[in-house]
């Protein structure tokens, strides 16, 4: 794992400020699901990943909110894919575009972030996700690490956590949720003092797995 | 020079420095003298201007005292208080108080002053609490180093809980309050600016005190951070530990860019890692001292089910409502279904239009008996974990009496009851005279409520600890 690390590490376009696609990429070597998905530097051809429809987004670290800019683009499909690329990279020339594979998902989206607390240490947060999160604030924290017990009393202390049994015939995994909190406590470990923040949002449940649909890691 | 870690000799001196003892009324050299005079403790006053102080010689340097002092207590200012602990710590005193602010809270040069005590324990080996402390109180020993009100006499009794506050002025006041309803302390203690000891240390010293059941702390900056927590945790598996976390804590201006740093500066971090290290949180010190007095007597409840019994039925629904009102992160508590041959007892003992089921109403026309039989039978129901007790001593059948009928019952039984009383202007008297024989009572139903929702989290906490209340 370590050298995997100083792989990802090495490997980032802008040193210490990873994008949403390599952010990503740790996310996977972690075993945390992501979308398939293509990263096109402004210059290189259009590919795309395996399946449409697509979602095409702006992929830069330093734009904090792609929708409000404009920066995300769904349903994309091989007849618009060519037209939606060169839009984006018209209105984001520097940047670099991510056509990702567009998941299907049920039930509500989560959000699952880590920060590190100046008199406590790391910390792993999980709660109810979007574009709303800090509007409900229906989150929960755990120091790291956090014990499996823990994590997943964390879950059940949400307002959303009657998902996990039968709300509205829902059927939402929460041990693999708790994994996911268990993998993002194992990615702060590992990345030691170079950690600052993560958010993993929305993290979403789709066809029995959990992926993470945006990821945001900023590091020292 | 060796560091103190032992800090018996603070907390059970048997000799005392007193720096600037005076005879000088109001001064508070004066007070803290006199308040040490009841603790049975050798005083020695040290005072360069004054030759006797209330009939004891004075000392005029510390550096002239005997051996063998445990505990100077420095009542003079700022600046002069450094140089005599300095002086004290140059003559071996292995504890030493200062009262006095005016240091890091007051700018550079109080900093400066600060970091001169701070130095003391690395240069001498003494130990320092303070600045800017009231110091300890300690009822069963006498030992009283307050010299401000706060309800000293009410709380002469003592009892089980280590009140530890890093705030002087939040500490009295919620003592002046607490022994108004009736309160068992064990210690208080004044933290102060923490220049030393801080609450890391007092926690450790008092989860190993016997006569503690309970430690209840209020702090501003959790300096210790982790390290209290996981000592609060090791603590938490034998004595219930309570906190109120005053001040916010934002998670610094670098961790604003992304939600989770947003949503961690509303205070949720502390809330999450409080639950995770099984401490209980209280939000103003009112709960803090409700919380602390039902959990340093009554035992953990054995699941969330809470009975009624009233001879008010508007309090007893305000109390269902209460207990109905679910609080995201805390426990939950719900009513419980009496059984029927519950029903059928208190139907039998109470009058025609008593209501026998959850609350049950007894009406302003019981008599103390029919609260006695009443209170039998709750106890007595398996599906009854936590018993409120509304003990009204203005309805006409009700006498004094009522107060014994309750308490004998509650004293030795085998789950928690709490008693919430109203008696006009005679209520505070009520609650003490239920203090005294052993019994939780508050003068509200919320927080009579509020007080069974900390004995469900408390077994929750232990549930999550590996340990079944």
């Amino acid at each position: 794992m370590k050298s995997k690390l100083n792989s990802w590490l090495d490997a980032l376009d802008i040193e210490n400020l990873p994008d949403e696609h390599e952010t990503k990429q740790l996310l996977e070597l972690f075993d945390i699901g992501t979308p398939r998905g293509v990263r096109l530097q402004p210059k290189d051809e259009i590919v795309v990943p395996l399946s449409e429809p697509w979602v095409v987004k702006v992929c830069n670290p330093k734009i904090l909110h792609k929708t409000d800019v404009s920066g995300v683009i769904t349903n994309v499909d091989t007849t618009s894919i060519e037209e939606t690329v060169t839009v984006l990279r018209k209105r984001f020339p520097k940047s670099a575009v991510l056509v990702e594979e567009q998941i299907e998902f049920g039930g509500p989206e989560f959000i699952v972030g880590a920060l590190v607390d100046p008199n406590l240490g790391p910390a792993v947060m999980v709660g109810a996700g979007g574009i709303l999160a800090e509007l409900y604030k229906d989150v929960a924290f755990r120091l790291i690490p956090c014990p499996p017990d823990e994590t997943r009393r964390m879950i059940e202390e949400l307002i959303i956590a009657p998902v996990f049994n039968g709300f509205r015939g829902m059927d939402m995994n929460i041990t693999g949720l708790a994994e996911v909190i268990n993998s993002v406590g194992k990615l702060v470990i590992a990345l030691k003092e170079s950690f600052n923040q993560l958010d993993i949002n929305p993290l979403v449940y789709s066809n029995g797995h959990w992926k993470a649909l945006d990821g945001r890691l900023i590091l020292k | 020079m060796k560091l103190t870690t032992d800090l018996d000799s603070l907390i059970h001196p048997s000799s005392i420095a007193i720096i600037g003892a005076t005879e000088k009324p109001g001064r508070i050299g004066r007070i803290i003298f006199e308040n040490l005079e009841r603790s049975g403790c050798t005083l020695h006053p040290v005072n360069p201007k004054e030759t006797q102080v209330r009939g004891h010689n004075t000392f005029a340097a510390p550096s002239d005292l005997p051996d063998n002092v445990d505990l100077a207590i420095i009542t003079i200012g700022a600046a002069p208080a450094v140089d005599a602990a300095e002086a004290c710590a140059q003559r071996g005193i292995p504890q030493i108080v200062v009262v006095a602010g005016g240091f890091s809270e007051t700018g550079e040069e109080g900093k400066e002053l600060e970091r001169r005590l701070a130095a003391i324990p690395t240069s001498f080996g003494s130990r320092v609490l303070g600045p800017n402390t009231l110091g300890i109180f300690l009822p069963e020993e006498n030992l009283d180093t307050i010299f401000v009100e706060h309800g000293d006499v009410a709380l002469a009794g003592g009892g089980g809980v280590a009140f530890i506050t890093q705030s002087g002025s939040v500490g009295v006041e919620a003592l002046g309050m607490a022994s108004n309803t009736g309160f068992g302390m064990r210690a208080f203690v004044g933290l102060g600016n923490k220049c030393d000891l801080g609450e890391l240390e007092f926690l450790q010293y008092f989860a190993e005190d016997d006569n503690t059941t309970c430690l209840a702390f209020y702090i501003e900056s959790l300096d210790s951070g982790r390290q209290f927590l996981e000592a609060a945790m090791k603590t938490s598996r034998f004595k219930p530990v309570i906190v109120l976390k005053a001040g916010r804590t934002a998670a610094g201006a670098s961790a604003v860019s992304s939600h989770t740093g947003r949503l961690a500066g509303s205070d949720r971090l502390v809330e999450g890692a409080l639950r995770q290290f099984g401490i209980l949180r209280a939000f103003d010190d009112e709960e803090l001292y409700d919380a602390a007095k039902t959990l340093a007597t009554l035992p953990p409840a054995k699941g969330n089910r809470v009975a009624i019994v009233t001879p008010a039925g508007g309090y007893g629904v305000m109390g269902a409502d209460h207990v109905e009102t679910h609080h995201q992160g805390r426990s939950t508590l719900r009513m419980a279904e009496l059984l029927s041959k519950t029903r059928a007892r208190i139907k039998k003992t109470s009058l025609p239009f008593a209501s026998c089921l959850n609350p049950v109403d007894l009406t302003a026309g019981a008599n103390d008996e029919m609260f006695g039989s009443a209170i039998d039978a709750l106890l007595e129901d398996d599906g009854v974990d936590i018993i409120i007790c509304a003990a009204f001593f203005a309805p006409w059948a009700i006498t004094d009496q009522l107060l014994h009928v309750v308490a004998d019952r509650i004293k030795h039984a085998s789950k928690p009851v709490i008693v919430f009383t109203k008696y006009g202007p005679f209520t505070e008297e009520f609650l003490h005279r239920f203090h005294d024989a052993g019994v939780v009572g508050f003068p509200s139903i919320t927080r009579a409520v509020r007080a069974a929702r900390f004995l469900v989290e408390r077994a929750d906490t232990l549930k999550a600890l590996g340990k079944e209340a």
